[in-house]
Parts: C-alpha cells; structure tokens; sequence
C-alpha cells in the first residue's frame, strides 16, 4: 500500500497538499466566478453572460486537466491530510476523465442553455460543484471524505433536477431524486457507523490492514501469474491445506455494514431493484441536467465501490461478489426488457443507462483486477457514446411556433432526420450501433471485454445470460436506426441548424468511436496501469 | 452508578415512549411535539453519557431548527391533511413484517459481536475514581474543536463548500428575480388574521 508521509497540523503547508490543487483550484474558482458574476457584472450584462459563463467553466475544468496532468507527485502514490485523500494512478486517471467529460459538457451546453430557458447563471456554479463533488469522491480515502464529496455532489445534482421551477416535472423529479439520495445518504451513513463501531477506523487502508490477513486463504490465484514459479504455488497451496484455519474473525456484522453501503450506491447508480427514481428524474429534469446525471455522474461512484471492495475489503469478498452479481444481472435485465415499449427518448436512454450500469457490476464482481480495467474501460466509452447522444439530443431543436418549444422527445420526433440533416443522422445511428455493440464500433469491444472478464472466472451462465440480455436490449437501439432512416412517412419535422463549432466536437466523439476500434490499445494501457496502482 | 443507571433508563423509556406517540398521534402539530420531547429525551441522554457535543447539537439544530421548521411549515401548508389511520390497518402486517426482518438480525448481528464485559458485576470491576481526570480534563466541545481544525481540516472545508451551494440553491429556488409581481410580500394583518378553523376541520 501507500506509504503514510502525512503529518497533523502543518500538512497544509507541505508539498504534499498540492497534490489537491485541482480541488483547491476548482474550488478558489467557483468563489472568484461567484463574486465576479453576482457583484460587478450580472446587473449590467445579464443575459448574455450566459454562453460566456459557461466556456469559462470550460476553461476552468480544461485548466484544472493540465494541473492533474502535470502532477508529477502522482507518482509517489503517498496519501495527505492523515491518510483520508490518496492519490495514486486510479484517482489521477478517473479525475482527468472526469474534469475532460465535463469540461466538453460545458462546452456542449453553452449554446443550449439560453434555449432551454435555464438563464441563470446558477446553473453552471452548481454543475461546477457536483463535478468538485465527484473529483473529491474519487480521491477520497475514508468513509467521512466520501461521504463529504457524495453529498457535495448529490445536493448539487437534487438542485440541477428541480432547476426549471416553472415546470412542474421538473420539480417532481427533483423532490423524487431528493427523497431517494437522502434514504441512500442515511444507508450510507448507517452502514459506516457500523463499520466504525466495529473497526474502530473509518480509513480504507486501515480496513486494509485490519482484515488483509484473511486475504491470504482466500486468495485469487486465478489473477496471479505464478508462470515458472511453481514452487511458490506449490507452497501456498500447501500453506492453505496445512493451515485448515478457521474464521479468524466474525466477519457477519462488518458484511451488514459493508452491504448496506454497497445498497446505498447501487441507489445512487440506479442499479436495477433501486432504479426507479431514475425514470422519472431523467424524463422530468431539463435535459441538459439529465444529460450531466447520466454521463458524468456516475464514474466517481465506481471509484469509490471499488476502493471499498477491491482494496480494503477485499476479504469480504464473498458477500460483495454476491450482492453485486444478481444485482448487475438484474440490472441488465431490466434495462433490457424496460427499454422494448418505451417511445420516450429520455426515458429509454434511463433504461440503457440502468443496463450499463449493470454491464460494468458484472465486470466489476469479478473480484478479479482484470475485472476492474474492462470496468473502467467500459465506463470511458460509455462516456464518449453517452457524450454523443446526449449531445445530438440536445442540440436537435424542433422548429416550432410559439414559445412552446418542447424539449422532451420521443422517438417519433427524430423521424425522417436523414432528410433534414444527414450528417446528424449518420452520426446518431453510428453512436447508437457503438451503444449497442455491434462490430465495428469500440462498443464493441467493451461489451466484449466484460463477458470475457466474466468467462475468466467461469462464471459461464451469467456470462451467458447478459450476452442474451444485450441481443434483446439491442432491439431499441436499431429500432431508433430504423425511426431515423426507415420509417415510411412524407413529413418529417424540421429542426433548427446547429452552427459549426459545437458540429467539432461531435465529428472528433464520433471519429473516436470508430478509430478506437481499430486502435484500442491506448484505452487498455491507460486502465491496465489503474490495476497497477491498486495492486 | 445506580442513579445514573435510572436516570438512563428513566429518559430511554421517555424515548421510546414519545417515538411511539409521534407516529400514533393523528395530529401533526402534536405529533411534532412528541418528536421534539424525543429529541430532548436523546439529548438528555447523550449528557448522561458525557457527549455534550452532540447533546448540544441535538437541542440547536433538530429542537431549535428542524422541528421548528416542521412546526411552520405543517402550520403554513393549507393542504388537505387526509385521515392516514384508515391506511393505516392496511400496511400495518407488511410494515410489521420488513421491520421485523430488518430489525432482529441486525440486533442479533449486534449483540453477537458486542459482548458485555462479564466482569462489570463481579468483584474484580475497576470501580476506583481517576481524580486526575476529573481536574484535567478536557470537555467533548473542546476536543471536537481540537481535532476539527486540524486533522480534519479538508473535511470542514468541503462541509463549507456544501453550505455554501446549499445557500446558492436555496436562494435560486425560492426568489423569483425576474418576475416582480409574484413575489409574495409579507402581509402581516392577513397572516395574523388567519383563522384556524380551516386547518383542524381539514383532519376529520
């Protein structure tokens, strides 16, 4: 593990501390654009600040990649403030994913903002402060820090659901949302006092030190490469026989800790049992916010179950690999199933999410380090593919009479967009193959990647059953192809010219879906060093 | 020692028993006030157990903020309160049978791997006074202090950051900036005025 060169009182002085500068960054930032933005220039420009607010949020984020990339004590893999931020290869990496996504996220919606009629600019200081929230998450290294960044996260993400009071799903879905992640925060905060009033800590590496021990007969040899060293196999296979140990501790209590938080973020993931929030909030909240939940929202949680299962719990894992297991599988199969008779866009992008999720907790219940980079691998495509079709969705803008222009599609609204306007259709269909996993696209091999995961563990029928569940779930996602080009209708809708800039960033999301095909390699590497780091 | 144990058991009992009121009584305002004498009876506890901390902290914020914010808003809400204990009988088995399963593995679990010390009744129970810690001592207030500005330094500083969005959001969600009209203006005569009739006729 890391070595602990933290010290109490003057930590903050130390070089070390500037291993959080991008936090400290983010942070002085979002204070500075406050200030800048309510006191001088709000009452004189208004309105127009909008586009401007947010590419400085763009700024900000893109700033804060080149301050993680050139972060060269990542490398020292040491952790701050007594242990409770760490920061090693797998923060560094799921931190740069995220501030990049999100800094393209701003640049996406900078436009659309004034269109979805969200003006204030309060809109882009919370967004800023749920991706603060996330990058704190990933970093963190106890259950008070993680619990910290959550809430910083999920009360900014409550506030993006309920952002257009006018509307009143919009505030349904964020009272739901709001309702949901308190119940989950009270999960979350019940399972880690349970820990620590058996623990006596709330550090993850001190969970490590407190129950490795047990690692050692529970070993995974499947994942070591012993190669010539036979004789090190055969001795601990002879340690194992020999030492017919039995429990050294009554782990039953800690795993009723342990499973009520993995509950708790399984309701934050909107895995399957606990989805139900997710449908009404991602068809009820503005689309831009939807947009955020369901591609940017979701990284930092996996970072923080796979801390908690792979690094400081890694003796439970019996009850984690369970849980997490039926509830992928289940996951999938709603997802799968839910997503047949949907025509509301939104809501059947809430059921391919719910689907994803499940994808990568199967990958993830492997308990194998293999498990963890197709995991992670997953997660950074499905971000590219989710950046692509939110993106279209967001930027396709019916024209229409009137004020009253809806933004809630359904899939009879995206008929007939190969006449109107074709290079959005190609790369839409391009985008939803990639989603849905067929071959020439990097979805591909993703899903690919999982079921392999999960065949190297022999876990044969799960694999089986997700590959069938993804044939089904395939339906809707050429069933959209068939909306955009196949359907035998004269009039289509019409939908406003997208300008040029924002068509950029599109054609380079869409162009890294096929060139990643032929060129996985880069992804991989970048996910096999988290493995290293975790080791 | 034994009055210490009766007092603690005299304030568990006032606990549960106004824990139960809160969720028996059909009035809401009364129902309240039960929580509150609760959250008192918590308090009470928690001194007997030397945590003046999170003593003091269940009297300012739950006592003194939330339940009073509860208070006003039940209060100010004209909304049909509609007889819940008719459904009551309803979902009485189910609720029933979830908390049991919730409840009697996770005091099982508890009382598994929490065992009492089996010396505390017997002779060898170290029963003698450290007087040393009674003068210098150090109180529950002043140790949190002690280690929150220093060991947890970053966490009181996202707890700032959460405050703080909490405040932007806040203030979004309730003002109404743009539209000058709609915003409700305090009309103190009216709001004195109002009679109480229209609430309590609401709950038969």
């Amino acid at each position: 593990m890391q070595n602990k060169l933290s010290v109490g009182l003057s930590s903050l002085v130390l070089l070390q501390s500037f291993t959080v500068f991008p936090e400290y960054f983010i942070s002085v930032s979002l204070l500075y654009v406050l200030i800048v933005v309510v006191l001088i220039t709000y009452n004189v420009y208004g309105l127009m600040l909008q586009k401007a607010v947010s590419e400085c949020m763009a700024l900000i984020l893109l700033m804060a990649c080149y301050l993680i990339i050139n972060d060269d004590l990542i490398a020292l893999n040491f952790s701050i403030f007594n242990s409770s931020i760490i920061n090693d290869y797998f923060a560094f990496l799921t931190k740069f994913v995220i501030c990049f996504s999100s800094a393209i996220y701003f640049l996406i919606i900078a436009n659309s903002l004034k269109e979805q009629r969200l003006t204030s600019f309060e809109y882009l200081f919370i967004t800023l402060f749920a991706v603060l929230g996330f990058m704190l998450l990933c970093s963190s290294n106890d259950l008070l820090t993680a619990y910290l960044a959550i809430e910083l996260s999920s009360l900014s993400c409550y506030l993006l659901a309920s952002f257009k009071k006018t509307s009143s799903y919009s505030v349904e879905g964020g009272i739901k949302y709001f309702i949901t992640g308190a119940v989950s925060s009270a999960f979350f905060l019940l399972g880690s006092s349970f820990i620590y009033g058996l623990t006596g800590s709330i550090n993850f590496s001190d969970f490590f030190d407190l129950f490795e021990c047990s690692c050692f007969y529970q070993f995974p040899y499947h994942m070591v490469d012993f190669g010539d060293n036979v004789a090190e196999l055969a001795w601990h296979i002879w340690w194992v026989m020999t030492h017919d140990l039995p429990e050294l501790f009554d782990y039953s209590f800690l795993e009723v800790g342990l499973s009520l938080i993995l509950f708790s973020l399984f309701i934050k993931l909107a895995l399957a049992p606990f989805h139900l929030w997710s449908l009404d909030v991602y068809e009820g909240s503005p689309t831009s916010a939807t947009f955020f939940f369901a591609v940017i929202g979701k990284l930092s949680i996996f970072v923080l179950l796979v801390r908690l299962c792979y690094v400081s719990f890694f003796s439970l894992n019996n009850c984690w690999q369970f849980y997490s297991i039926w509830i992928g599988i289940f996951s999938i199969f709603v997802g799968s199933f839910g997503g047949l008779k949907q025509r509301k866009l939104k809501t059947l992008l809430a059921y391919s999410s719910t689907s994803h999720m499940g994808y990568m907790l199967v990958a993830f219940s492997s308990s194998t380090y293999i498990g963890i980079q197709m995991l992670f691998f997953y997660f950074i495509i499905y971000i590219m593919a989710g950046l692509c079709t939110w993106f279209i969705i967001l930027s396709l803008r019916l024209r229409k009479k009137g004020l009253n222009s809806k933004y809630n599609k359904e899939l009879g609204d995206l008929v007939l967009l190969r006449k109107s306007n074709s290079a959005l259709a190609f790369s839409f269909a391009l985008t939803m193959f990639s989603i849905a996993g067929i071959p020439p696209m990097i979805g591909f091999l993703a899903k690919m990647s999982v079921f392999l995961s999960i065949v190297g563990i022999s876990f044969y029928f799960v694999a089986l059953a997700s590959i069938l569940f993804s044939v089904v779930s395939t339906f809707y996602y050429i069933r959209v192809i068939k909306v955009l080009y196949f359907e035998n209708v004269l009039v289509g809708k019409l939908y406003y010219p997208i300008n040029n800039n924002k068509i950029l960033i599109l054609s380079v999301l869409v162009f890294l879906l096929i060139f990643l095909f032929i060129n996985p390699t880069l992804l991989y590497l970048l996910n096999y060093k988290i493995i290293l780091s975790l080791i | 020692m034994l009055s210490e144990n009766m007092l603690f058991s005299l304030f568990s009992i006032f606990l549960v028993i106004s824990a139960f009121m809160v969720i028996v009584v059909k009035h809401p305002v009364y129902a309240l006030l039960f929580l509150v004498s609760g959250f008192l009876c918590a308090s009470f506890i928690l001194f007997l157990l030397e945590c003046e901390f999170l003593a003091l902290l269940f009297i300012v914020v739950y006592v003194g903020a939330i339940a009073i914010l509860f208070l006003f808003a039940i209060m100010m809400l004209e909304s049909k309160l509609a007889d819940l204990s008719k459904n009551a009988m309803k979902y009485l088995p189910v609720g029933f049978v979830f908390g049991i399963v919730l409840l009697f593995p996770l005091l099982n679990e508890i009382s598994s791997n929490f065992e009492k010390n089996i010396y505390s009744n017997s002779f060898y129970m170290n029963k003698f006074q450290n007087w040393y810690d009674l003068i210098d001592s150090i109180t529950d207030v002043e140790a949190y202090g002690q280690v929150l500005y220093s060991y947890f330094v970053l966490q009181l500083l996202v707890a700032g950051l959460i405050l703080l969005l909490v405040l932007v959001g806040v203030v979004y969600l309730t003002n109404n900036f743009n539209v000058s009209k709609q915003t409700l203006e305090q009309a103190i005569f009216k709001q004195l005025a109002r009679e109480s009739k229209f609430f309590f006729t609401n709950l038969k």
